[in-house]
């Protein structure tokens, strides 16, 4: 377990049941300012439930959250807007406005009652840096509901950018995406990361992401916090049995020697089952 | 389109909507002259048919048809599906089955100015709102899908208890019935205008400050939350008070349909989903389609008024069709 002193997040045995069910149990963890952290586990494992009570979405039935040592039930949600952005698995393709619209959107909780574009001079800095962090320029005036699922995952971290935030959640960020648009959304958050001024919580089916690019992982198991260890100790068999009940094939990469995970052969070799062209 | 683009679009709007109001009074099957406009309170014919009938009648299309609209967009948002009104939550059906209990017991009193029929409207939408909205909370369920397959329900349940009491009534009340459920404007007046002004005029207000609310919460509620949006407290506000304009509206001009379902979607086609613009793009255009749709009402047939709920649809349909078809990228 990581040392609470540098902690920006602090979660005490929280437990949530909805329906009947229990989604999370007794869960704890700390987050450390400028950390790069990775939750993964199996579908329906409770990591969704357990950013959203990080978030304030979902209100836990026991348990208590800290954010920067204030207790997360007292603050406010405009409060809760400037210190954490969220980044959704993936906006509907019915959303129509552009992707302009939507990142201003993300000024709310900055901007009070003011209009957007008129007087939050700090907002349009903040929107323009991150339209160009994320190299979005040329969808500005493209509805999201015409953009590639990349796209829009790229406008959707540019909003969460650009509301300024010390911790940005992002779950599962390259869920449904082709291997070059996860490689340009990994490089994306590798780079907004790499001074240690944003803490990012993400979640994550993408072990050997995770192991890559963050510093720790935690894995979640029926709601249970099974393991919370270093990214580069992560990688075991053991550990990565005791989280998913199934047995991974580990392999060293072959330039950084680092433990990946390959897919087991579920059927015969190509060389005996490849069709004739 | 840019911000820019949007902004003629709605000057455009202003201009038409001006021109609406301009020359609908002067439209109908007794030319009046021009000497009406200096003489309000003249005896004249003309001049009591141009301040006292058309004027009144205007107005009140411009102030319904404004609302609706509104309603429309914001329970659209709010919801975050197409279908959504507050037509759809009960509120309609709730005034129709309170009028419905006052023509067939043949009630008539009236109270601060308003007529039993009026009042029975009013009664019977706070009825079915307080319902949508109490059943909902009682079973700590107020998640848009659910608020809305409950008015639906509560509003078949009330449509059903209005043909009963319809199907028992006699021909004289259930034409009557049958009449104000099509929607009407004929019955217009200043005391209808001055009845009906606090409610839409109230809601145009508390709409457009929460404009960038609405933003986000045609979204999901996750994302709205997440940018700072108390979005419990935000749903609540502009529920109650946009179907508290609706059932003003209702009470006053009974349910005139489509305005509300439809006008948003072609404000949207027109000026995209921002609330910063579709909100005074949908005043605007219900205004003065409802006023138009009215105007041809009454100008129709030589005999006899049409109801304008029947108009608005005739017209407006195939209006929409051939937006939703012709225009690329459509938000809709």
């Amino acid at each position: 377990m990581s040392s609470h002193s540098n902690s920006i997040i602090q979660a005490s045995g929280i437990s949530l049941s909805m329906g009947g069910t229990q989604l999370l149990a007794n869960a704890s963890l700390s987050v450390n300012m400028g950390e790069r952290l990775a939750i993964v586990g199996s579908n329906g494992a409770g990591k969704t439930t357990l950013i959203r009570c990080l978030l304030g979405l979902a209100d836990p039935d026991s348990g208590s959250i800290e954010l920067n040592g204030h207790p997360l039930s007292e603050t406010s949600r405009t409060e809760l807007a400037q210190q954490i952005a969220y980044v959704p698995q993936q906006l509907a393709e019915r959303i129509s406005f552009t992707a302009t619209e939507f990142i201003n959107m993300s000024r709310y909780a900055h901007t009070g009652g003011a209009s957007m574009n008129q007087f939050d001079h700090q907002g349009t800095e903040a929107v323009e840096e991150a339209i160009e962090q994320t190299n979005i320029s040329h969808l500005r005036h493209q509805s999201l509901s015409t953009m590639s699922g990349g796209e829009r995952q790229r406008v959707n971290i540019a909003a969460a950018l650009a509301q300024k935030t010390p911790i940005l959640i992002l779950d599962e960020p390259t869920a449904h995406l082709d291997p070059k648009q996860r490689g340009l959304i990994h490089k994306l958050l590798a780079n907004i990361t790499k001074n240690r001024e944003i803490t990012l919580v993400v979640i994550t089916h993408d072990l050997n992401w995770a192991s890559s690019d963050f510093d720790r992982i935690i894995g979640i198991r029926d709601g249970h916090i099974e393991i919370d260890a270093r990214a580069d100790t992560f990688m075991k068999k053991e550990v990565l049995m005791k989280v998913f009940d199934t047995e991974l094939l580990l392999h060293p990469h072959p330039d950084s020697g680092r433990a990946m995970i390959l897919p087991h052969s579920s059927c015969s070799s190509p060389s005996t089952s490849s069709p004739k062209s | 389109m840019t911000d820019r683009a949007k902004s003629k679009v709605l000057v455009t709007m202003v201009g038409f909507t001006l021109l609406c109001i301009l020359t609908t009074p002067w439209l109908g099957q007794q030319l009046t002259s021009w000497d009406v406009l200096f003489s309000p309170k003249a005896d004249k014919v003309d001049a009591i048919i141009f301040w006292q009938i058309r004027v009144p009648r205007v107005v009140l299309a411009l102030l319904a048809g404004a609302g609706l609209s509104l309603g429309g967009v914001v329970f659209q948002a709010l919801f975050r599906n197409p279908l959504a009104t507050p037509f759809t939550l009960g509120v309609a059906s709730g005034a129709s089955l309170g009028v419905t209990i006052a023509m067939v017991t043949g009630i008539h009193f009236t109270l601060v100015g308003l007529s039993a029929t009026s009042l029975a409207s009013l009664l019977g939408a706070i009825l079915s709102i307080a319902l949508v909205y109490g059943v909902a909370r009682a079973s700590g369920k107020t998640s848009p899908s659910t608020m809305l397959l409950g008015g639906v329900a509560i509003s078949f349940f009330f449509s059903s208890l209005i043909l009963l009491l319809q199907y028992l009534s006699d021909a004289g009340s259930s034409f009557r019935i049958l009449h104000w459920l099509m929607g009407d404007l004929s019955r217009a007046s200043m005391d209808s205008v001055l009845q009906l002004a606090p409610f839409v005029i109230s809601g145009i207000v508390i709409v457009s400050i929460f404009h960038k609310e609405l933003n986000l919460l045609s979204i999901t509620d996750d994302i709205a939350a997440s940018r700072g949006v108390d979005v419990h407290r935000t749903q609540k506000l502009l529920f109650f008070a946009v179907s508290l304009m609706v059932a003003g509206i209702i009470t006053v001009c009974g349910p005139i349909g489509f305005v509300g379902i439809m006008a948003p979607h072609i404000c949207r086609i027109l000026i995209g989903a921002n609330h910063r613009f579709l909100i005074p793009a949908s005043i605007l255009f219900g205004a003065s389609f409802l006023t138009l749709c009215d105007t041809l009402a009454r100008n129709i047939t030589s005999t006899a008024e049409v109801p304008v709920g029947i108009v608005t649809a005739i017209l407006g349909g195939p209006f929409f069709l051939w937006l939703l078809f012709s225009k690329k990228n459509s938000p809709v």
